[in-house]
């Protein structure tokens, strides 16, 4: 479903990708792990459009979408909830979530009834976001905005949903409901790409994984393998 | 007597006041989505016009003079986000500043190579004859600037709030990166915010144009003004510039009638002065507008 082949991407001169590839077969969730710097996040930003890739193919679905701009890829199907999670603050929630769908719904008008079952299923998911749906989005806590940015990513229907440290500055409990939707959306046949620093948990619910060290993919294998793996224990699971 | 004298003032300058205020709101509408403005506003208010003046004297009927000088103006605007904004914005430097300030000018003096450099008439089906309602004198023209000033104005606010793309629109506004990840092209968003300003000039236009005359020369009195409210009001509150809009319009008519019509532009420029001064980001918005 998401195929990335050498993908070179960086910032002005200084190169942080030097030719990454990892696939994401349908259906499946693989887990991007490293330390902080290695350039996961790098990674997804090359992959949806925000960061231009100065080589190298990203093949969504079959469909070369490496250098179209970001909102392309998006209608193309390809979901990114981005590190930070980066809701629209001064709307509301429900409209975070109606423009989640922007690429399927009607521009004018009647785009509310044609959400509606998709809204259902999101508030059914985060039954805390149906109660703020009139809320301003900025006005939320981090675990609900987090939530919002998943389902907003959700809305879109998408062929392959990418996810940045969804439990980033989370506490415990709220890390641990991300968990179960992530776990979730997998049994309902979601194909993600799921970046955490929680090497565990993210092995955890991974059909597949990737290790990324300065840019480039150091290790690679099914979770009950890497969790045998030396390197991985002595660097991520100690 | 004299009361009735501001009165009649207070009236007839509010209701100029509101072209001000839809200027203004031209401003606000590309701040919004790119945080650029188009320094030469005022000469698509004046081209805009030009451009009607010119159907009006085909002969077409007053409902297609003022759509083909709505269509023109959208088009004026996108124009000047292909040749004036775009490149700035990508290149994220603040070009824009410059090139829509020569971008005016330009409009400017193909203005007065076309139309000529006299101030023209600019007739209207609409009744010039004063009515008298409670104690002031309106005009059915100074009417027909606020029917128009508040119908364009709802228009575009209801777009934004009850459609999904006036709503990408804010979206786009609030975090573009993101905007683009929901699917929503920045770019064409920018597009579709100067057109809209583009829009919004020429219906200043075409309504202002019946009380002042049409010329080259009305693009800067109208657009120093238009400064000085969105400055006052912020580049966010459509209604923060109806209100300082019409406040400065009534200013200026009793100023001139009490000090002579050379006080006219006073109370416009005092205004700046001292929102500069005093509030640099505006009493009805928090944007802080640095690069004015
Ligand atoms: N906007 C940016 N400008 C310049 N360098 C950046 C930027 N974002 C990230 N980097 C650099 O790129 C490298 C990889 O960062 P990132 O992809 O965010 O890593 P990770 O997500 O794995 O923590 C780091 O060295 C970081 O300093
Ligand atoms: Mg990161």
């Amino acid at each position: 479903m998401l195929t990335v082949s050498d993908l070179h991407a960086g910032y002005g001169l200084s190169e942080v990708l030097a030719g990454t590839s990892l696939e994401v077969k349908a259906g499946t969730v693989v887990a991007l792990i490293g330390a902080n710097g290695a350039g996961k996040t790098t990674t997804m930003r090359a992959i949806s459009g925000m960061l231009r890739p100065t080589k190298g193919q990203v093949l969504l679905d079959g469909k070369p979408v490496q250098g179209l701009p970001a909102s392309r890829i998006a209608r193309l199907g390809l979901a990114h909830s981005p590190e930070g999670r980066k809701v629209f603050g001064p709307l509301s929630v429900e409209d975070n979530l109606l423009l989640g769908a922007f690429r399927r719904l009607p521009r004018f008008f009647g785009f509310h009834a044609r959400a509606a079952r998709d809204l259902d299923r999101v508030y059914e998911l985060f039954p805390r976001l149906r109660e703020r749906k009139k809320q301003d989005a900025g006005t939320l806590s981090g675990g609900e905005q987090q939530m919002l940015a998943i389902g907003r990513a959700l809305m879109a229907q998408p062929k392959v949903m990418l996810l940045d440290e969804p439990s980033m500055g989370l506490a415990p409990v709220i890390v641990q409901e991300v968990f179960r939707t992530i776990r979730r959306l997998k049994q309902e046949g979601m194909t993600m790409l799921l970046v955490e620093q929680f090497a565990k948990q993210a092995l955890g619910v991974a059909d597949y994984a990737y290790v990324m060290e300065r840019g480039r993919i150091a290790i690679e294998g099914k979770p009950a393998d890497l969790r045998r793996d030396e390197r991985m224990l002595a660097a991520y699971l100690g | 007597m004299t009361l009735s004298i501001i009165a009649q003032m207070t009236v007839s300058g509010s209701l100029m006041g509101l072209v001000y205020a839809l200027i203004a709101y031209g401003f606000q509408l590309t701040y919004a989505t790119s945080k650029s403005v188009n320094f030469g506003q005022g000469e698509l208010v004046m081209v805009s016009a030009f451009v009607s003046l010119t159907l009006i004297t085909l002969g077409l009927p007053y409902w297609l003079v003022v759509l083909g000088g709505l269509f023109f103006g959208a088009l004026l605007g996108l124009f000047v986000e292909r040749a004036g904004v775009r490149l700035a914005l990508e290149q994220r430097s603040e070009g824009w500043i410059l090139l829509t300030i020569i971008l005016g000018l330009l409009f400017f003096s193909v203005a007065e190579n076309v139309w000529g450099r006299d101030d023209r008439p600019f007739p209207t089906p609409i009744s010039q004859q004063p009515i008298h309602i409670l104690a002031v004198d309106v005009t059915p023209v100074e009417l027909s600037v606020a029917v128009g000033v508040f119908a364009i104005m709802g228009a575009i606010e209801i777009f934004k709030r009850q459609t999904l793309l006036g709503k990408a629109f804010d979206a786009v506004s609030a975090d573009r990166d993101a905007g683009e990840l929901m699917g929503i092209s920045a770019t064409q968003t920018v597009k579709l915010s100067y057109a809209l300003s583009g829009v919004v000039a020429a219906v200043a236009g075409i309504l202002v144009s019946p009380i002042t005359t049409v010329g080259p020369t009305m693009a800067s009195a109208l657009v120093l003004k238009a400064f000085s409210v969105a400055v006052v009001a912020g580049l966010e509150s459509g209604f923060g510039v109806v209100v300082v809009g019409m406040f400065l319009g009534a200013l200026e008519s009793i100023a001139s009638f009490y000090l002579g019509s050379g006080w006219r532009e006073a109370p416009g420029l005092v205004l700046l002065i001292l929102a500069l001064a005093i509030r640099p980001t505006g009493v009805f918005g928090k944007t802080l507008i640095r690069k004015v």
